[in-house]
């Protein structure tokens, strides 16, 4: 592993850390105290648009970061298998849905099984569990698909074509159990901390908080752990990684738990960030992930991190000038313009990608 | 019995003959050339619109379908320009990007005078001029067991018109890709490096594969049209992997498998609806999830196909375009 290599990851890690304590740090620095959601409107019409501005701004690093968590996921696995995996977004949906099916007190089923019954957990407790049965279905997942496409040497273009067929199937799984309604993890839509003339939901910080804190452990995983760095190496070269005496499958394996379980929690934040959550709600970012995943250079992990956020302050900041139903389509243009002038990413290296 | 009949109507319908349509526009991406543009839906909205708004703002039909042709001439060439010299997976990620742009953009509210916004361009405002031209009487017409309107929207004017086109570009596809240039774009999608070592510009050649097969899109977007309605939401990611699955299922790079795997498609989708209607119980399969079920099992047979029989139906497994 050369040392300018590990100087990247840390300068990624770095920026992430900085971006994230700054907007930790301002939300307590300027918080002047809690205010309920809909009492006072901290953003009156007729604000100046640099207030705006920054307003998004907020909106989009909040975004972005959940965003990071939900797709290192993909950049891992791009990064040890070279597939593109069209259905992660079923992942995200999955962890949040999985989520609501524990905690929920309303009556819920199980497809194929007559009947009706309540789990009614604690959020908490749903919440891990459900990350944990997440990452469960990553193993399965790699155990009984995609370990035997690799051992059958089939193509990587058609292992995608494969995690298309995948993604359909359990888009409409999904749809199946839990119907096209839109379901919530929490009653209350939470407190807001307001500063100056900006404010942050409660909620949504403590989502950012969990998913910065969870970066942070991938981060010292990929960085510090004799496993991590068998996965850079994998990443890197996988002939070499095998010749070296790393064990390819096992450490593919273990990328995809991981992979699976940090989407599943990705998904639980975005679900509470979002105060809601439906059966397409992982299909609707996959793209963005992608974008995310594809900005900061495919399978670079935390370019995964920095792409995210691009991609979720261009979505929020575009708002200001264009319609906030088309701010989707902004992120996805930025996307297409970086790989007109820099096809490796933010953080790839400079080789032919043709 | 009902549920052979549907199954019938369901392999005529003007829908199969779009997705037909569109798949063989694909066939000359994918079958011919490997690419993977994973935006072929993309090209059938755009292809809706531009004729669909052409015809509404007033222009005779076939203005109407010259400009949807246009519009995905360029939206080939903007998609194509930066992606068409990189990697494979880049042209997907674009292509699906780009489409999914189009489905935003043409659904917001923003733009609601000029695409509907989310309820789109209701039928009456562009399917008149195909429907005065049809020669049928303008009344229900039973054929057998099936019976349609003659010439008001989903017709018998309408199908004859879709299946017409479809035999055209059959006839096309299987003249173009016999032809010195379809030999051009096989031994790009065999081995790109000999066809530059010949001297033949690959990226060029790339690029009018793209544009040729989008353009076929956008007129399979039309005819999808005329069956329903424009409606940016029909147009979605799903659409464009149902067209794939239908194409591999067929087998790519054959002349009738994307027809094959068309009419296999909706009549099977059409079948697993009835069967599981008629016989698995209501506590078992809820109404409300049989479209799901039908729909996992699409996603599920396309894993099915891809890993045991990658060349479809009809395919040969030699001419597969599956190279990294």
């Amino acid at each position: 592993m050369r040392i300018e290599l590990d100087k990247r990851f840390l300068r990624a890690a770095a920026l992430l850390l900085i971006a994230a304590a700054a907007f930790i740090g301002a939300t307590f620095i300027f918080g002047s105290g809690s205010a309920a959601a809909g009492t006072v409107e901290p953003v009156p019409p007729g604000t100046s648009t640099s207030t705006l501005l920054v307003q998004n701004v907020i909106n989009g690093l909040a975004f972005g970061v959940l965003l990071a968590l939900a797709s290192v996921g993909l950049s891992l696995i791009y990064g040890t298998t070279g597939l593109s995996n069209f259905a992660h977004g079923e992942q995200v949906t999955f962890g949040a849905l999985l989520a609501f099916f524990l905690t929920t007190d309303q009556p819920v089923s199980i497809p194929l099984v007559p009947g009706t019954f309540t789990i009614g957990l604690p959020l908490w407790l749903g919440a891990i569990l459900a990350v944990i049965i997440a990452g469960g279905t990553g193993w399965l997942q790699d155990r009984f698909l995609w370990n035997p496409l690799r051992r059958r040497r089939v193509a990587v273009l058609q292992q995608m074509i494969v995690s298309i067929g995948l993604s359909l199937a359990l888009l409409n799984l999904l749809q199946w159990w839990m119907g096209a309604r839109r379901v919530r993890l929490t009653a209350s839509s939470g407190d807001r901390i307001t500063f100056g003339n900006f404010y942050i939901g409660t909620q949504t910080l403590m989502s950012v908080v969990i998913a910065a804190i969870a970066l942070l452990a991938v981060a010292l995983f990929l960085l510090k752990t004799r496993r991590g760095r068998a996965t850079r190496a994998i990443s890197d070269n996988p002939a070499l990684a095998a010749a070296s005496g790393i064990r390819v499958d096992g450490i593919i394996r273990l990328v995809w738990v991981m992979a699976a379980a940090l989407a599943g929690l990705g998904g639980i934040l975005l679900a509470l960030f979002d105060q809601g959550v439906g059966f397409d709600s992982g299909a609707r970012i996959l793209l963005l992930m992608f974008a995310a995943v594809t900005l900061g250079g495919l399978g670079q992990a935390f370019g995964a991190l920095v792409g995210a956020l691009v991609v979720g302050v261009v979505a929020e900041v575009s708002t200001v000038i264009i319609a906030p139903d088309m701010r989707y389509a902004s992120a996805l243009g930025i996307l297409i313009l970086v790989l007109l002038v820099r096809p490796q990413g933010i953080l790839g290296r400079k080789e032919r990608v043709g | 019995m009902d549920i052979l009949i549907n199954a019938l109507d369901q392999m005529l319908a003007p829908a199969t003959a779009a997705f037909a349509i569109a798949a063989i526009g694909l066939n000359f991406h994918f079958g011919l050339t490997g690419l993977l543009n994973m935006g072929q839906a993309g090209f059938m909205l755009l292809g809706m619109y531009g004729y669909a708004i052409s015809i509404r703002e007033g222009l005779p039909m076939w203005a109407g379908i010259l400009v949807a042709i246009g519009v995905a001439m360029v939206f080939g060439l903007l998609l194509g320009w930066p992606t068409l010299k990189l990697r494979g997976d880049y042209l997907a990620i674009v292509t699906i990007a780009a489409a999914e742009i189009v489905r935003y953009v043409g659904r917001s509210n923003s733009l609601i005078d000029i695409t509907g916004g989310s309820l789109g361009i209701k039928g009456n405002d562009y399917k008149d001029p195909l429907e005065s031209l049809s020669p049928f009487p303008d009344e229900r017409i039973t054929i057998g067991p099936l019976t349609y309107h003659g010439s008001a929207s989903d017709s018998w004017w309408l199908r004859v018109v879709a299946w017409t086109l479809v035999a055209a570009l059959l006839v096309i596809f299987w003249r173009l890709s016999n032809s010195p240039w379809g030999r051009v774009l096989k031994g790009i999608r065999e081995d790109e490096d000999a066809v530059r070592a010949l001297g033949k510009s690959v990226y060029w050649y790339k690029m009018q594969a793209l544009i040729i097969g989008g353009v076929i899109g956008a007129l399979g977007g039309i005819i999808w049209a005329h069956g329903s309605a424009v409606v940016a939401d029909s147009m979605g990611r799903p659409t464009t992997f149902w067209i794939w699955t239908i194409l591999l299922m067929g087998g790519a790079a054959t002349v009738f498998g994307p027809v094959l795997g068309s009419v296999l498609f909706w009549s099977a989708l059409s079948l697993v609806r009835a069967v599981s209607k008629a016989f698995i119980p209501e506590s078992i399969l809820p109404s409300t999830a049989i479209e799901p079920f039908g729909l996992m099992l699409v996603g599920t047979a396309l894993i099915l196909i891809v890993v045991f029989r990658p060349q479809g139906i009809l395919g040969n497994k030699r001419e597969l375009a599956f190279h990294a």
